[in-house]
């Protein structure tokens, strides 16, 4: 039996609704909290926003070449901490720099997720039944 | 002025070099020789080491140069890496560059992270980037 955990609303700023999860990034003593788009068309761990780097005041640490819908582009790559308690996640890693900020498949894997689009909801989900359902 | 410094890592990496070697080995006009040296130094893409003793003047690629050029991005990163000799032994990885000198390199844009960047504030001296088409390339379909 798989209960449902942490739960967070979809967003609806473009239709249909998209699902978010929200993250806390750092870097040195600067933090911001962000929602970013799940998507799973990303095979990496985060693309964090333009907003999000001004905010921050991040200094890229290199510049990669990605693919995208609308073909190669050349994108900067900044070492951020991400924290989420209630997934208990907490490591650094890279992230993208991209116009909107992104969960990709490397942040939700090896993970089970319930993606409910009747509710609008996305969240983890627990092994045990009906935690926070 | 990107060409012809790309020209003088491709022939000297980070040697030093005297405006008669870029003649000799690179078949550049004197004239354009000393006017190459000297703008590029005036941008800090060379450094001027002068030696005692010796009348000329010798020249060396600075190699906070690639930090810069690399985060520009685009073709002269791209001319850099490959002039760098990059290509012919890390094609299609990512690489970790400190000056002129890759401390790392991997297939896996993560994997190199991890062991470049164990936290936020580590070797801020140092530069990650894909060498050619990544053959883990990140992919971004939205």
């Amino acid at each position: 039996m798989i209960g449902v955990g942490k739960c967070w609303a979809f967003k609806d700023d473009e239709q249909p609704p998209y699902p978010t999860i929200e993250l806390t990034v750092s870097s040195g003593d600067r933090k911001a909290t962000i929602s970013p788009k799940v998507d799973t068309g990303f095979n990496g761990s985060l693309a964090i926003g333009r907003e999000a780097v001004r905010k921050m005041r991040l200094t890229a640490r290199g510049t990669v070449l990605i693919r995208a819908a609308t073909g190669h582009s050349e994108v900067p790559v900044y070492a951020v901490k991400i924290h989420q308690p209630d997934l208990a996640l907490s490591f650094t890693t890279l992230a993208i720099g991209t116009e909107r900020s992104l969960a990709g498949r490397k942040l939700l894997e090896n993970r089970t997720w319930l993606l409910d689009c009747e509710q609008r909801r996305f969240c983890a989900t627990t092994p045990k039944s009906a935690t926070n359902d | 002025m990107m060409r012809p410094f790309v020209e003088a890592i491709r022939t000297f990496r980070w040697e030093p070099f005297r405006s008669v070697d870029l003649v000799e080995r690179l078949g550049y006009a004197s004239g354009y020789a000393r006017n190459f040296l000297s703008q590029a130094t005036r941008q800090g893409l060379l450094i001027v080491e002068s030696k005692r003793g010796k009348k000329e003047k010798t020249f060396r690629a600075n190699p906070s140069v690639v930090r810069e050029i690399v985060l520009r991005g685009g073709k002269e990163k791209t001319e850099l890496l490959e002039a760098l000799g990059l290509h012919s032994k890390f094609l299609g990885q990512y690489v970790a560059l400190r000056g002129f000198s890759v401390v790392d390199h991997d297939a896996d844009l993560y994997s190199l992270a991890e062991r470049i960047f164990p936290d936020t504030e580590a070797q801020d001296d140092v530069v990650i980037t894909n060498v050619g088409t990544p053959k883990k390339i990140l992919t971004v379909e939205i």
